[in-house]
């Protein structure tokens, strides 16, 4: 573990970020199929390229506390709308099954909600949302309950896209992308339990699951599944099994990208737009959000930090700055880190000053993605610590 | 050390790989297009672009931007009443946006029942009524009319003062919010307010609210 802290080029940090590796080693001892000429790349930077490409999912880690956050973050808001379940997305919603079908055959948008009417069939998807999202926050049949996870999410928040707000749409987008990591590698249940395979109940449910409704896409990850398990156990050993771990680290690469990708055009956007803005340059900005009537839990705070000149200034100027350059400091890890730190800070103080704390545990959970390993490695190593100092206690 | 693969294999790999790379690059661009203000590019590919991003990967990140919004909006409602002897009667306003705001005062996690559902409902009929005259445009300005009365209507029930409910009407009051103290700007003051037409209400509209 030592070792990790005085790792500081970029290089080591991909190195290191790779993690355990699911399925088995690639690099030694895999027989190649009989009368097949080997095909060997020359040895240089494309074919090591190639290499970290294919041979294993990169940020192990990150992509696994960008899983917990959004889980988490999910879970909180299903839990804390639990009272006004039916209005917002249920039967009793002001955008009556009418509205949203009208809108869904403009917009082909996705939602199972649209399958059944009535309040059985809601309350079914809801809970449903709620145990999916826990179980992939645990990270327990991270493939199945992925997929779980993406449907829910999709199908409550089409059902009324008029009641989300930049938390839901975030939560959206990364639930799409999450479901084509490999997110569970660590800090998961399925981390535990590796290498006992089975879960042919859980696909078999599903299955029957989706006969109910209209064929669709939904049937590609399923017999992904199900190609997964014949490889698995009919050729345990063989080249193909290798290729389709292959395959899953690449897919997992550039979902890992487009996740990045998508984090640094929040940013960018956000920032971007700004500087155009004469608010912004005049640096009272803040002062105006924090004076809307939505947005004011506190208005003693509120009015406080609105009414100071230099906190105002620096938060309108602080802000700018940061968003705009965050992308450009993505080449440099310390000022990267330190911007991270900045946004989430800020983050946190926009969950409790503007009343919007999932928005902002989304927007924390997606900077979550440039995380440091060895940041996210002390957090765990912290963790472990709690839970066995909690355990001593707990039996003595 | 580097991995060595039959060539099927290789091939397969090589084949992933570039369709995985170049879909990711062209994803993100598109994105990135969709996101970035109306240009030569993106105008030239609408169709291609829209048809990437909708419906399920729709961007909106101008938060607080350009500028943040100035202006407090709040919607009230009031209704038309019928009583037995077919008298009709006007009630008071009904200040639906401050029923969201006292809901929302020192609640460290309020719900989007209160947050956004008549605030961005508001938005959603402002969007689709650009005249400021009442006129809808095309079938979403329908829907937004009707959603906005239902969601009046499900905090008025059917019946106000023990009669039931003929017409609503709705009113958009706009306070702007004053500048700094240490700013020299002049605001108007007080509450400007625009009134609807009355929208008759049936038992139709009810469905499934109460």
């Amino acid at each position: 573990m030592t070792e990790v802290h005085r790792a500081q080029d970029d290089e080591t940090e991909l190195r290191r970020t790779a993690g355990p590796r699911s399925g088995p080693p690639l690099l030694s001892g895999i027989p190649r199929q009989p009368g097949t000429p080997p095909a060997a790349l020359p040895p240089g930077r494309f074919a090591r390229a190639f290499e970290l490409f294919t041979g294993r999912a990169v940020g192990p880690y990150q992509a696994a506390v960008v899983r917990i956050g959004f889980g988490l973050a999910w879970t909180g808001f299903l839990l804390r709308e639990w009272p006004n379940r039916r209005v917002l997305y249920g039967d009793r919603s002001p955008w009556s099954d009418e509205l949203a079908a009208r809108l869904l055959a403009e917009n082909h948008a996705f939602t199972v909600l649209s399958w059944h009417h009535g309040r059985l069939w809601f309350e079914l998807v809801y809970h449903l949302a709620i145990v999916a999202a826990v179980l992939f926050t645990l990270g327990w049949r991270t493939r199945a309950s992925g997929v779980l996870f993406l449907v829910t999410v999709l199908s409550l928040q089409n059902r009324n896209v008029f009641v989300g707000d930049g938390g839901d749409n975030v939560i959206h987008l990364m639930a799409v992308y999450l479901v084509f990591t490999r997110c569970a590698q660590v800090w998961s249940l399925d981390a535990r339990r590796r290498g006992s395979g089975g879960g042919v109940w859980l696909w078999v449910l599903l299955g029957l699951a989706l006969l109910t409704g209209p064929p669709g896409l939904l049937w590609v990850p399923w017999a992904v599944a199900a190609l997964w398990w014949i490889v698995n156990r009919r050729y345990p050993n063989g080249e193909w099994r290798d290729v389709l771990d292959a395959l899953a680290n690449m897919l997992h690469n550039c979902a890992m990208l487009v996740i990045a990708g998508q984090v640094v055009l929040i940013y960018s956007t956000a920032g971007w737009y700004k500087v155009q803005g004469s608010r912004w340059q005049d640096g009272t900005a803040p002062h105006y959000p924090l004076h809307l009537d939505y947005f004011t839990p506190w208005p003693w705070l509120s009015g406080v930090l609105g009414a100071s000149l230099p906190a105002v200034f620096l938060l309108s100027y602080g802000t700018v700055i940061v968003q705009v350059a965050f992308p450009f400091t993505l080449a440099n890890r310390r000022v990267k880190n330190v911007l991270l730190a900045l946004m989430m800070v800020e983050h946190a103080g926009i969950a409790v000053t503007l009343g919007l704390p999932f928005f902002s545990l989304t927007m924390i959970a997606a900077d979550a993605v440039f995380l440091p390993t060895s940041a996210l490695l002390w957090v765990g190593r912290a963790g472990r610590g709690l839970r066995r100092r909690w355990r001593r206690t707990a039996l003595s | 050390m580097v991995r060595t693969w039959s060539l099927p294999a290789l091939a397969v790999l090589c084949a992933a790989a570039a369709l995985l790379l170049g879909g990711s690059v062209v994803f993100l661009a598109a994105l990135f297009l969709q996101s970035a203000p109306p240009n030569v590019l993106s105008q030239r590919y609408q169709a291609q672009l829209n048809g990437i991003v909708y419906p399920e990967f729709e961007q909106n990140w101008k938060l607080f931007a350009p500028n943040p919004l100035q202006q407090n909006i709040s919607v009230d409602a009031r209704v038309q009443t019928i009583s037995d002897g077919g008298r009709v009667h006007t009630r008071d306003w009904v200040g639906l946006t401050a029923q969201d705001i006292a809901a929302i005062r020192h609640n460290p996690a309020p719900s989007h029942v209160d947050q956004n559902l008549l605030r961005r409902a508001w938005d959603f009929y402002d969007s689709t009524h650009p005249a400021q005259d009442g006129v809808a445009v095309g079938e979403r300005g329908k829907s937004a009319e009707e959603y906005l009365k239902r969601i009046a209507l499900q905090r008025f029930g059917r019946t106000a003062g023990g009669e039931r409910i003929l017409q609503i009407q709705f009113r958009e009051g706009t306070a702007t919010i004053a500048p700094p103290s240490w700013s020299q700007e002049k605001v108007p003051t007080g509450i400007g307010y625009r009134e609807l037409a009355w929208w008759p209400v049936d038992e139709d509209d009810y469905r499934g609210l109460l």
